[in-house]
C-alpha cells in the first residue's frame, strides 16, 4: 500500500513537471504575449519598462527557471493582465461559484439518471426500456453549450421567468438567489441524467445475467429482494468509481455553462486568460487542475479496492 | 469469467469498464428457408442486426440526407455566402431565402449548407486520424512491450491527467484558429482511448497461433498489423469511430462558439449558433436552426452508433 502511494506520487511529480513544461513552451511558442495588445502604442521607453516589471524582457528559458522555481514553491505568480488576480484569489473569489453551480448540476442529474437506470434495467426490453435508451441517446444530443442557449432564449428571453444571465454573490454566494441558478443547473444536469442512466442501466443488465443472480432466483427470492440486494447493490461499483471524477470536473467548472450564463466561475476566467495569453493563470489553472484530476484518479483506483474487494491493484 | 477480464482491464491502468472480447471471425449460423442451418459470415450478420434495427436505419438515412442537402443545397441557389446585403438584413425565411438572412443580409439557408460540411468534415476526420493514429500506437505498444510500452503508457496518463477540453483549447492559441488546425487540435486530445484499446486488444491476439506463426516466419511487423491484427479489431475500430464524432461535433461547435475554433467569416455550426445567440431575443430562428441541425445530426450518430454496438459488439450479441 506504502509502497503503491509512493509510486503514485512520484508519477504525479513527473506528469505536473511535464504537463507545467509542455504548457508554458506552448504558451511561449505563440507570437505575442499578454502585454503587447496593452502595450502598442507606449512609448518605447515605458514599454520597455513595463516589460522589465513584469520579467517578460527576459530570456524564454531563464522565465522557465523562475517560473518552475516559483512552482515549486507553491507561487504561481499574479496575472500579467490584471494584476489584482492570483491564483489564491482565483479560487477564493471564482471558485465557489464553480463549485455551486456543480453541486447542484450533479444533486439535480446523477439522482434522476439512477433512477431511469433502475427502471430500463428491471423493466429490460419493455416500452419503459425503450424509452428510457431513447431519451438518454437524445439528451445525450444536446451539448450543454446548446441546451444552456435553449433555455436562455425561450425561459429567459420569451418567457421572461428566469434572468438571463448572472449569478448570486455575497451573502448569497452558497445559499440564496436561487432564481439565478436554475437554469444553468438544469443545462449541465442533463449530462449527468443520460450519462449515469446509461451506465447503471448496462451495468445492472451485465449483473442480472450473473450466476448469483440466478441463484437467488432459484431459491425463490421475491424480485424487489433480488433487485435490491443483489443487482443494484453489485451494479453500482461502476457508479460509485466514477462518482470522483465527476465530482472533480464538476466544481472546477463548466466552461461554456458559465459563458453562456455570464457566470463568475474558473471555467470562463481560464477563456479569458487563454485570450490574453496570461502565463501564469494558465500554468496555474492547468497545473492545479491537472494535480486534482490525477489524485482523483487515484481515489477512484483505492475506491475500486473497498467496493470490490476481489480487484487488487498491481497484484502481480 | 467477466470478474477477472475486468480485473486485468483494471491492473493494466484502463478505467473502460470492461474488455472488449476479441473478435475472431466465427460463422454465425442462422437457419435458412430450408430449414438447414447455413453459416453466414461475421460481417453478413452484423449487417442484418443492423438493417432489423428500424429506428437507426431511418436516422441513418435521415443523416445521409442532411449530408446530401448540405453538399447539393449551396448548387441549387447560388448564393455566395459571405456577400453582404444592407437591404436585406434579418429577413425571415421565404421562397427566395429558405432560412432567411443573418443580421447582415447573407443567406442562411447556404451559409447553413457550407456550416454542416465543415463541422462534418473536422468532426469526421480528426476521428478517423486519432483512431488512426491511437490504434497504431496501441499496437506498437502492445506488441513491443517492455520498457517501450511503459514509457508509451506514460505519455499517455500525461495526456489523459488534464481535461481533453483543456488541451484542446491550449493548442487553438498556440496554433492559430483555422480548420486544419482545429482538426489537429481534437485528434491530439482523442487518441488515447484508442491507443489503450488498441493495446489490450493486441494483447490478446498476439497470443494467437497465427499471430506468433507470422512472427516466427520473420514477418515484418506493418505486414503483421495490416493483414493480422487490423481485420479482427475493425468491427471495434468502427464501431469507435460511429461513437467518436458526436463528441468532436460538439467539440468543434463549442470551441467555434468560445472564438477559439472556425473563425467568422468562414462558418460552420458553431458559428452560426454564436451569430444566432447575438440574435437571439430578435431572431430566435436564427439560433434555432443550426441548433435543430447539430442535434438531429448527434442524435443521428448516436442512435446508428447505438445500433452498430448492438450488431458489432460481441458483448451484445445474442
Amino acid at each position: 500500500m506504502i509502497k503503491l502511494i509512493v509510486r503514485r506520487f512520484i508519477e504525479l511529480l513527473i506528469s505536473t513537471f511535464l504537463i507545467a513544461t509542455a504548457t508554458f513552451f506552448l504558451i511561449s511558442a505563440v507570437p505575442g504575449d499578454a502585454l503587447s495588445a496593452q502595450t502598442d502604442k507606449l512609448p518605447a521607453a515605458t514599454r520597455a519598462q513595463v516589460y522589465k516589471n513584469t520579467g517578460l524582457n527576459k530570456p524564454v528559458m531563464e522565465r522557465y527557471v523562475i517560473t518552475m522555481n516559483n512552482m515549486l514553491h507553491g507561487q504561481f505568480g499574479e496575472s500579467i493582465a490584471d494584476p489584482s488576480v492570483t491564483m489564491s484569489s482565483l479560487i477564493r473569489d471564482r471558485l465557489p461559484a464553480s463549485a455551486r453551480l456543480g453541486i447542484q448540476q450533479m444533486l439535480l442529474g446523477i439522482p434522476l439518471g439512477l433512477l431511469l437506470g433502475i427502471l430500463a434495467a428491471v423493466y429490460k426490453n419493455t416500452w419503459i426500456d425503450r424509452a428510457v435508451t431513447i431519451l438518454a441517446l437524445f439528451l445525450m444530443s444536446f451539448p450543454s453549450l446548446v441546451l444552456g442557449l435553449l433555455l436562455q432564449s425561450y425561459f429567459g428571453g420569451k418567457l421572461g421567468w428566469f434572468p438571463i444571465i448572472g449569478w448570486p454573490s455575497g451573502d448569497q454566494l452558497w445559499w440564496g438567489g436561487w432564481i439565478y441558478t436554475i437554469l444553468p443547473t438544469i443545462a449541465g444536469g442533463i449530462g449527468y441524467i443520460a450519462g449515469y442512466a446509461r451506465l447503471l442501466k448496462n451495468s445492472m443488465v451485465d449483473v442480472a445475467s450473473s450466476e448469483y443472480v440466478m441463484t437467488a432466483r432459484a431459491k425463490g427470492l421475491s424480485e424487489p429482494q433480488i433487485v435490491l440486494h443483489h443487482i443494484v447493490r453489485n451494479a453500482f461499483i461502476p457508479i460509485i468509481t466514477s462518482l470522483p471524477v465527476t465530482l472533480a470536473f464538476g466544481i472546477t467548472g463548466s466552461i461554456f455553462i458559465e459563458s453562456i450564463f455570464v457566470i463568475p466561475g474558473i471555467g470562463q476566467y481560464f477563456v479569458t486568460a487563454l485570450t490574453n495569453r496570461d502565463v501564469p493563470i494558465i500554468m496555474g489553472e492547468t497545473v492545479l487542475l491537472a494535480i486534482l484530476y490525477i489524485v482523483t484518479m487515484f481515489i477512484t483506483d483505492l475506491l475500486y479496492t473497498v467496493v470490490d474487494p476481489r480487484i487488487k491493484l498491481y497484484d502481480n | 469469467m467477466a470478474v477477472s477480464d475486468t480485473d486485468f482491464h483494471f491492473v493494466q491502468g484502463t478505467d473502460n469498464a470492461g474488455m472488449p472480447t476479441v473478435l475472431t471471425k466465427q460463422p454465425a449460423i442462422s437457419a435458412d428457408e430450408e430449414g438447414a442451418p447455413k453459416s453466414i459470415s461475421f460481417w453478413a450478420s452484423a449487417r442484418q442486426k443492423l438493417l432489423k434495427d428500424h429506428l437507426a436505419v431511418a436516422w441513418g438515412i435521415i443523416l445521409l440526407l442532411i449530408v446530401l442537402v448540405a453538399l447539393i443545397g449551396p448548387q441549387l441557389q447560388h448564393y455566395d455566402p459571405n456577400l453582404i446585403r444592407v437591404n436585406a438584413r434579418n429577413v425571415g425565411p421565404s421562397a427566395a431565402h429558405w432560412f432567411g438572412t443573418d443580421r447582415l443580409g447573407r443567406d442562411l439557408f447556404t451559409r447553413t449548407c457550407i456550416g454542416i460540411q465543415v463541422s462534418l468534415l473536422v468532426a469526421i476526420l480528426s476521428t478517423v486520424l486519432a483512431i488512426g493514429f491511437g490504434t497504431i500506437y496501441g499496437m506498437v505498444m502492445a506488441f513491443f512491450g517492455g520498457w517501450v510500452d511503459e514509457i508509451m503508457m506514460r505519455i499517455i496518463e500525461v495526456f489523459n491527467s488534464l481535461p481533453g477540453l483543456l488541451i484542446t483549447m491550449l493548442i487553438m492559441v498556440v496554433l492559430g484558429n483555422g480548420m486544419w488546425t482545429m482538426l489537429f487540435a481534437l485528434a491530439l486530445t482523442s487518441w488515447s482511448d484508442a491507443a489503450r484499446q488498441a493495446r489490450g486488444l493486441v494483447m490478446q491476439l498476439r497470443q494467437l497461433d497465427y499471430v506468433t506463426a507470422a512472427v516466427m516466419l520473420d514477418t515484418p511487423l506493418w505486414r503483421i498489423m495490416t493483414r493480422h491484427l487490423v481485420p479482427n479489431m475493425m468491427s471495434i475500430l468502427i464501431l469507435d469511430i460511429g461513437q467518436s464524432i458526436p463528441g468532436n461535433i460538439f467539440g468543434e461547435a463549442s470551441l467555434s462558439f468560445l472564438g477559439l475554433g472556425i473563425q467568422a467569416p468562414n462558418t460552420s455550426l458553431g458559428i452560426l449558433i454564436a451569430s444566432g445567440q447575438d440574435q437571439m431575443l430578435q431572431h430566435p430562428l436564427q439560433l434555432y436552426i443550426p441548433i435543430l441541425i447539430l442535434v438531429a445530426i448527434v442524435f443521428a450518430f448516436n442512435i446508428v452508433g447505438d445500433g452498430l454496438r448492438d450488431a458489432l459488439d460481441p458483448k451484445f450479441q445474442g
